[in-house]
C-alpha cells in the first residue's frame, strides 16, 4: 500500500506543545513516526558558561514554565552537594510542599489540557478552575505564580507562617474535596472510557523496555518513584506510589488524579512534622565557589528528571546538563504511536504529558 | 463497558448553570495583588550610596549605575522580579513593590536612546541640597506605582 507522511506538529490544534513529528501511514494506520527534536532549542545549558553560578539558578527555572519550582530546586540541591552547604531543616521542607504543591498544579493543567483534547471542554474548564487557586497560594507564598524564585542554594528565599500554612493546608484539602466530583467524571463518563480505555497500551514489559519514567511508567504497573530514595526529606514521608495495572490512555489520567490526592496528603504529613515557629534560619549562605561534579535526582511530575552539574572552582560551572522526564518517555511514546489510528495520536501523545519545553532546553 | 445512560456531568453542568461564574468580569472587577507578590523594583535614590552591589549581582543585567556620574538605571523590561537586589543592597534602598509593571510602546525611546521601560535617578553631589534631578525618561515619580 502507498504510504503517506504527515507531519504532527510544530504547530497542532491539540497540542499547544510545539512536538514535531513525521508519522509514516498506511491508511488510517499509523506505521512509524520520526521525532524531531531541537525545534525551540534555546541553549541554557550553554548559558553557565557566561552567566555566574549564583545566578544560574534564575535561568534553570526558566527551563520550563509548569515544573519551574522543582528544576529551581534540582540545579539549588546540586550546588549545595557540591558545595557541601547543609540546608536548614525549615527550608527543606518548604522546598517540599512547594514540590507538592506545584505537581497539583501540574497535574490539573495536563488533565484540563487532556480533556480538552478529547473534546470534553467543559471538564478542562473545571481543572483549570481548581488550578487558578493553586496559582494563587504561589503568589501569595513565593510572589510569583509560575516563575518562584524562591530557592537559593543553601536554602529558601521565604518563609510561610505556620497559621499561613494550616490555612493552605485547609484550602487545599477543600480543594481536593470539591475536585472529587470533577474526577468522577474522568472515571466514569462513557464517552471518555471509549476514547481512551484500551487505547495506547503499554504493557509493564514494554515500559521498562523503553525505560519509561513517572506516571507513564506507574500506569504499566511499575512501582517507581524517584521520590522513594528518601532525598530531600522525602524518608520522613510515608509514600506509596500511585500504580494501574491497564497501561492505556485512561490508566495514565486515573494515577495523575490519584496523585493529586496523593500530594496533598503530603503536604499534610509535611506540616505536621516540620518544625514550627517563627525566624528559624532559611538559608546556609555557601563559601567560595563550587569545585567537583554531581548527579541529582528528582521526581517531576512528569516523572525522574537528572541534573548533572559540573563546577571546576570557578565562578562559572563548567557544564550544566539536564535530563527531563519527556526526553525520557520519547522512546516510548514512539512504540504506542506506532500501529495505533491516526485518530488516537493526540490522545496517545498528551498522555505521556509532554514537555517540549523541558525537551529541547 | 460503563454505563451510557450515565452522564456524571448532567448535574455538575446544571448546577453551573445557575451559580455564580467562576471568573471575574475583568476590567471593572480587578483583584488585588496579594502582599508578598513581586512586581517591580523601588529606589530610593536619597539612601543609596553608589556601591553598585545590585548591578552586579543581577542576573538580567537590568541595573546600570555610575559612580562617577551618581546615576542608578532600571530596565523595567528586562528586569526579572526575582529580588537579588533587594537582598543585597545593604542601604535597603530598594524594594519590592506588588504593583505589575507598566505597559510601554516600542516608540517610547528616551533622548539618549534610552529604551522604553528605562528609568533613571541622578544624585547630585553630597554639598548640594536640591531635590535629585531626573535625567531619564519616563521621569520615575510618573511611571512608578503606576
Amino acid at each position: 500500500m502507498r504510504r503517506t507522511t504527515i507531519p504532527f506538529g510544530p504547530q497542532h490544534p491539540v497540542l499547544p506543545e510545539p512536538l514535531v513529528l513525521d508519522l509514516i501511514l498506511e491508511d488510517e494506520k499509523v506505521i512509524d513516526a520520526i521525532p524531531t527534536i531541537g525545534y525551540i532549542h534555546r541553549g541554557l545549558e550553554m548559558m553557565v558558561e557566561r552567566v555566574e553560578y549564583t545566578e544560574m539558578g534564575f535561568v534553570v527555572e526558566r527551563i520550563c514554565g509548569i515544573c519551574s519550582f522543582m528544576h529551581g530546586m534540582g540545579y539549588c540541591v546540586s550546588l549545595e552537594s557540591i558545595m557541601n552547604v547543609e540546608v536548614p531543616e525549615r527550608a527543606g521542607w518548604l522546598r517540599l510542599i512547594w514540590a507538592e504543591i506545584s505537581r497539583i498544579q501540574s497535574h490539573l493543567l495536563w488533565l484540563g489540557l487532556g480533556a480538552d483534547a478529547f473534546g470534553f471542554e467543559n471538564l478542562f474548564m473545571h481543572c483549570w478552575r481548581m488550578r487558578e487557586q493553586i496559582l494563587d497560594i504561589f503568589e501569595k507564598t513565593t510572589g510569583g505564580r509560575i516563575i518562584h524564585s524562591v530557592n537559593r542554594i543553601g536554602g529558601v528565599k521565604r518563609d510561610i507562617s505556620d497559621s499561613e500554612l494550616a490555612a493552605i493546608l485547609v484550602q487545599l484539602q477543600e480543594l481536593g474535596e470539591a475536585f472529587k466530583t470533577t474526577a468522577r467524571v474522568f472515571g466514569t463518563d462513557p464517552s471518555i472510557a471509549h476514547r481512551l480505555g484500551g487505547v495506547g497500551v503499554l504493557s509493564m514489559e514494554d515500559a521498562r523496555a523503553v525505560d519509561a519514567v513517572g506516571p507513564m511508567a506507574r500506569a504499566s504497573g511499575i512501582a517507581t518513584d524517584t521520590r522513594l530514595i528518601g532525598a530531600n526529606f522525602y524518608d520522613r514521608i510515608e509514600l506509596e506510589p500511585v500504580t494501574e495495572t491497564a497501561g492505556d490512555c485512561l490508566a495514565r489520567v486515573v494515577v495523575r488524579l490519584r496523585e493529586i490526592d496523593q500530594s496533598i496528603d503530603i503536604v499534610r504529613q509535611a506540616i505536621e512534622k516540620m518544625p514550627k515557629g517563627e525566624g528559624l534560619p532559611l538559608e546556609n549562605k555557601p563559601r567560595g565557589n563550587p569545585n567537583g561534579e554531581v548527579f541529582t535526582r528528582l521526581e517531576q511530575p512528569r516523572g525522574e528528571v537528572l541534573y548533572y552539574v559540573k563546577a571546576n572552582g570557578t565562578k562559572n560551572l563548567e557544564r550544566f546538563r539536564a535530563r527531563t522526564p519527556t526526553f525520557a518517555n520519547i522512546p516510548a511514546m514512539i512504540k504506542l504511536v506506532k500501529g495505533c489510528d491516526l485518530a488516537d495520536v493526540p490522545n496517545i501523545i498528551l498522555t505521556i504529558d509532554p514537555c517540549i519545553s523541558c525537551t529541547e532546553r | 463497558m460503563p454505563n451510557p445512560l450515565k452522564l456524571p456531568m448532567i448535574p455538575r453542568a446544571l448546577r453551573n448553570l445557575v451559580s455564580k461564574p467562576a471568573t471575574r468580569r475583568y476590567p471593572f472587577e480587578i483583584r488585588p495583588r496579594f502582599a508578598g507578590a513581586r512586581g517591580t523594583i523601588e529606589f530610593d535614590v536619597e539612601t543609596c550610596n553608589y556601591c553598585m552591589l545590585c548591578a552586579r549581582r543581577c542576573p538580567a543585567a537590568a541595573i546600570t549605575v555610575s559612580r562617577e556620574e551618581r546615576t542608578w538605571a532600571i530596565e523595567q523590561l528586562t528586569c526579572i522580579a526575582c529580588g537579588v537586589c533587594v537582598d543585597v543592597c545593604s542601604k535597603h534602598s530598594l524594594s519590592m513593590s506588588v504593583n505589575s509593571r507598566a505597559v510601554h510602546l516600542r516608540s517610547e525611546v528616551g533622548p539618549q536612546g534610552q529604551r522604553p521601560g528605562h528609568e533613571e535617578w541622578h544624585k547630585p553631589a553630597p554639598a548640594a541640597t536640591d531635590i535629585p534631578a531626573v535625567a531619564g525618561v519616563p521621569a520615575p515619580a510618573a511611571s512608578q506605582g503606576a
